[in-house]
């Protein structure tokens, strides 16, 4: 008996992990994880001495133990790559203004919360993959997301599952600017027109129509930087060699982008940090590094994506409708796409 | 003397521990409680029915599947004698090893229209690229047979040992009345081993509708995807939580019908003296036959995996093998063996005290805490989290203990989810134990303590050890459904495959997910050589 209590006693003991008390420090709950991500942070605490502790998982659980641990909460920063979840933590009053004249200059006003409780850090363009074999370049001249509800792409496109978020967010942007009942009629017919059911990833699309298993697909932009850095294989390498990639909607409102950002919390014990560390991702330094890893679009101004995706093209319209919409609309947008059968 | 206080102690414990562990499942169940929103209206009307019926599919199909594998292979190398028995005998748990979604991730990149098998079909007989020969896998059967070869381990382990148990003379009785091999099987030792089998059926009926990685993957709409996707798109917590709460009801169901059928049949051996069966030799065809049929189950399960995610590593990121790998390694081992000594003690002085105590309650608690097996992962961390926040609030208030950010509340989720595991073993370990032991050893005034510890828990090493182990393989290879509740800075190799497998960075997580399937297989050698030196006659 004594033996097992001794040996739940020492387990406890082990169990109670010590938090290691630094001087100055900034807590960051993120949803955002990259290999290079350590060698940031260290960059960050060799020029400030401020060190960064990191808790990664899940965005929508991160916010809820944001929530029970309210004042205690010892988060300093919110950073997820869905700006969904930036505008949901945003409309619970988790978020305080990032008051930084630094920030507000270098980043547009879309691209930040209404009253700048968010910041966008990296963005990401939501874009059309076709085969140049199959699809005529009369086909994709000026082709949108609207044109792909048309019969002529009957059984042609290639797009993963309506549970992925960023097509949660397309859809919702689409709600943004065209209204349930509209989106509806598109979605409807824009389900006719898959190639095959909705699986894989957003790679996968892309492989799909390098292989004709469809003759386009929607995903997005820094997929194909991936696979062209042959980082993921040479298969994927060769498959990316085989599409093209097409903006849609520069005849009207612009490509659709999302981003990846971050918030200060309302209870950050260290708010002061948090705000140099985001300052710290803004400057040119980190973002011409981040990119280049990433195969992101970067943020602000005077910095060049990477190579192999600055080739499709970086001249091309943006589309401005508020990034906090995808938030807001994003049930209408599952519950629609649900009724429209995609699956 | 102190007679009358000992029962009452041996029946308040058990209701303590449990009723505390219980408490995040039951958070999580009386969400059923508060109000319906308007997506029920909409999934009731859109997607209910999906999510029923894959869910539906998904059981039937993963349970005669791996019903079929675990079985089987048990049977032939507990009653044959060919080439590769004794490695096949231990090897068929190595799946054991391999989580869900590894399998499905490593089967589409080896599977796929230009995945490594097709590549090779067409490479050997020179056919044009647009030949495929495997079809397609990323589709509800794709997900059952992903689902049978990494669990079936579960029916294998209870099978083998219930046909190793069996009686030689119930089977030379069934041989004199003139049946075959085949009839012996299915009509006399197949009946006589379901108790066990179904308990092992129902830890992988479990871990199937909990899991989320995989079917997310090959995008099946199950109950568990319907969870997340209510809770991470349509921001509806509640609903989620219901959604869970209801598959749980479900589940419990099951498990109480089929206690309940149980209860009209009584298994108990007739005799405790063992009478090994003799093996019977095969040559020749039936032995390749044989060898094939165990052999398959381990080649799909385990070495296949682990050989696509090997040329991944090796193709990719094998950097990972610094001293980041060797911290989150050690952090994974403790936390796994800790989970496991505190699981397997928890189970072991509940099923006592249930057996001690006649308690009926405090069974019917126990299959209860068993459920937690069956609660996604994610949806339990909530639980917990709200649990923990309100004690953090209302009880330590004025202390610097913080619960949450724990790694108590990682190790709480682990005994939640793995109680099932080692609950089934002390279950059938206990079954074994002949009542006439404990009432001699009431005569000679052993009971409480003193019985567990110099009675039953001599008895019930190997249930005690096995518990252990298959609470830490579990643990190794929880998807980090648990992320969210871990201390700053604290990385478990899961963490690590799943903070590349998130963002379909599958190249970069296949050194990690190598790092979880060797870690893993520490307790699951372990658990091999206990079965490799349980069998009497061998010695």
């Amino acid at each position: 008996m004594s033996k097992l209590q001794k040996l739940m006693t020492i387990l406890y003991i082990v169990i109670f992990s010590l938090s290691s008390a630094f001087a100055e420090e900034v807590n960051v709950y993120t949803s955002r994880h990259y290999d290079s991500d350590d060698a940031l942070y260290s960059e960050f605490t060799k020029e400030t001495g401020i060190k960064v502790n990191i808790i990664s998982g899940n965005g929508s659980a991160l916010i809820e133990r944001l929530k029970v641990e309210g004042k205690n909460s010892p988060a300093d920063i919110y950073f997820t790559v869905d700006a969904g979840n930036l505008w949901k933590v945003q409309k619970d009053g988790y978020f305080k203004s990032i008051n930084s004249e630094s920030i507000k200059s270098v980043v547009p006003k879309n691209l930040r919360g209404p009253n700048d409780e968010w910041v966008a850090i990296a963005k990401r363009a939501r874009v059309i993959y076709y085969n140049p074999n199959t699809v005529t370049a009369n086909e994709v001249n000026n082709l949108s997301y609207e044109d792909l509800a048309r019969p002529e792409w009957k059984e042609r496109i290639a797009i993963r599952s309506s549970s992925n978020m960023y097509n949660q967010s397309l859809v919702a942007s689409l709600i943004s600017n065209h209204g349930i009942q509209t989106t509806e009629s598109w979605a409807k017919d824009f389900v006719k027109n898959f190639a095959r059911n909705p699986q894989g990833s957003d790679r996968a699309q892309i492989v799909a129509v390098a292989n004709g298993e469809a003759d386009i697909a929607i995903a997005n932009s820094y997929y194909i930087g991936i696979m062209l850095s042959g980082g993921s294989g040479d298969d994927q390498l060769q498959a990316a060699k085989k599409v093209k990639m097409h903006f849609p909607n520069q005849g009207n409102r612009g490509v659709h982008i999302n981003i990846s950002g971050a918030g200060v919390l309302k209870n950050s014990p260290n708010s002061e940090n948090a705000i140099k560390f985001i300052e710290f991702l803004l400057s040119k330094k980190v973002q011409q590094y981040m990119v280049n890893i990433s195969f992101e679009y970067p943020v602000i101004d005077g910095i060049d994506p990477h190579p192999s995706i600055a080739n499709f093209g970086t001249d091309f319209k943006e589309d401005r409708t508020s990034v906090a919409d995808y938030g807001k609309y994003n049930p209408d947008a599952i519950r629609l796409m649900d009724r429209a059968g995609w699956k | 003397m102190l007679k009358p206080s000992i029962p009452s102690f041996w029946a308040v414990l058990p209701f303590l521990i449990l009723f505390l562990f219980l408490l995040p499942v039951l958070i999580v169940l009386f969400s059923l409680f508060s109000g319906y929103s308007e997506n029920w209206a909409h999934l009731y009307n859109y997607v209910l029915v999906d999510y029923i019926s894959n869910t539906l599919y998904l059981i039937i199909g993963v349970s005669l599947t791996s019903l079929l594998i675990g079985t089987i292979s048990a049977w032939i190398v507990t009653n044959y004698d060919f080439f590769g028995k004794r490695f096949l005998e231990w090897a068929l748990i190595l799946p054991l090893a391999t989580p869900p979604y590894i399998l499905a991730y490593t089967f589409t990149g080896f599977f796929d229209a230009y995945g490594t098998a097709n590549n090779i079909i067409r490479e050997i007989f020179s056919l044009d690229q647009s030949f495929i020969l495997f079809p397609n896998i990323r589709n509800i059967y794709g997900a059952i047979v992903v689902f049978s070869f990494t669990l079936y381990p579960y029916i294998y382990l209870v099978s083998r040992a219930a046909f190793l148990n069996q009686s030689r003379s119930i089977l030379e009785a069934g041989r004199m009345l003139g049946l075959n091999q085949y009839e012996i099987f299915y009509k006399l030792s197949l009946p006589i081993i379901r108790p066990a089998v179904i308990g092992g059926l129902m830890l992988v009926i479990m871990e199937t509708i909990s899991d989320f990685g995989a079917v997310d993957h090959f995008a099946i709409q199950t109950f568990t995807t319907g969870v997340f996707r209510t809770w991470h798109g349509m921001y509806d917590l509640t609903t989620a939580m219901q959604l869970a709460s209801i598959l749980l009801i479900f589940v419990a169901t099951f498990v109480w019908i089929e206690k309940t059928s149980r209860k009209k049949a009584l298994y108990t051996s007739g005799s405790s003296t063992f009478k090994p069966a003799k093996k019977i030799k095969l040559i020749k065809m039936k032995a390749v036959i044989a060898f094939l049929i165990c052999f398959i189950p381990i080649l799909i399960g385990f070495i296949l995996p682990i050989t696509e995610l090997t040329k991944w590593a090796i193709n990719y990121n094998l950097t990972f093998f610094d001293e980041k790998f060797l911290q989150a390694a050690m952090n994974t081992i403790l936390l796994a063996v800790a989970a496991g000594i505190l699981c397997a003690s928890i189970a072991l002085i509940i099923n006592f005290s249930i057996r001690f105590n006649k308690n009926r309650f405090s069974n019917f608690l126990s299959s209860f805490l068993s459920l937690g097996y069956a609660v996604p992962g994610l949806i339990l961390a909530v639980g917990i989290v709200q649990l923990f926040a309100l004690i953090d609030k209302n009880i330590f208030i004025n202390t610097d203990i913080i619960l949450t950010g724990s790694l108590i509340g990682l190790i709480f989720a682990y005994v939640i989810k793995s109680y099932a595991l080692a609950n089934s073993t002390f279950e059938s370990g206990f079954q074994r134990i002949s009542f006439h032991l404990d009432d001699s050893a009431r005569t000679l005034n052993s009971s409480g303590w003193n019985l567990l510890s110099r009675v039953h828990f001599p008895l019930l090493k190997t249930s005690f050890l096995t518990s252990i182990l298959l609470v830490t393989s579990e643990v190794v290879k929880e998807l980090p459904a648990t992320l969210i509740l871990r201390p700053f800075n604290f990385d478990t190799l899961a963490v690590s495959t799943y903070i590349y497998a998130a963002e379909e960075r599958m190249f970069q997580a296949a050194a990690p997910a190598i790092a979880i399937m060797l870690v893993g297989l520490i307790p699951i050698i372990l658990l091999t050589k206990m079965i490799s030196s349980s069998r009497p006659m061998d010695k």
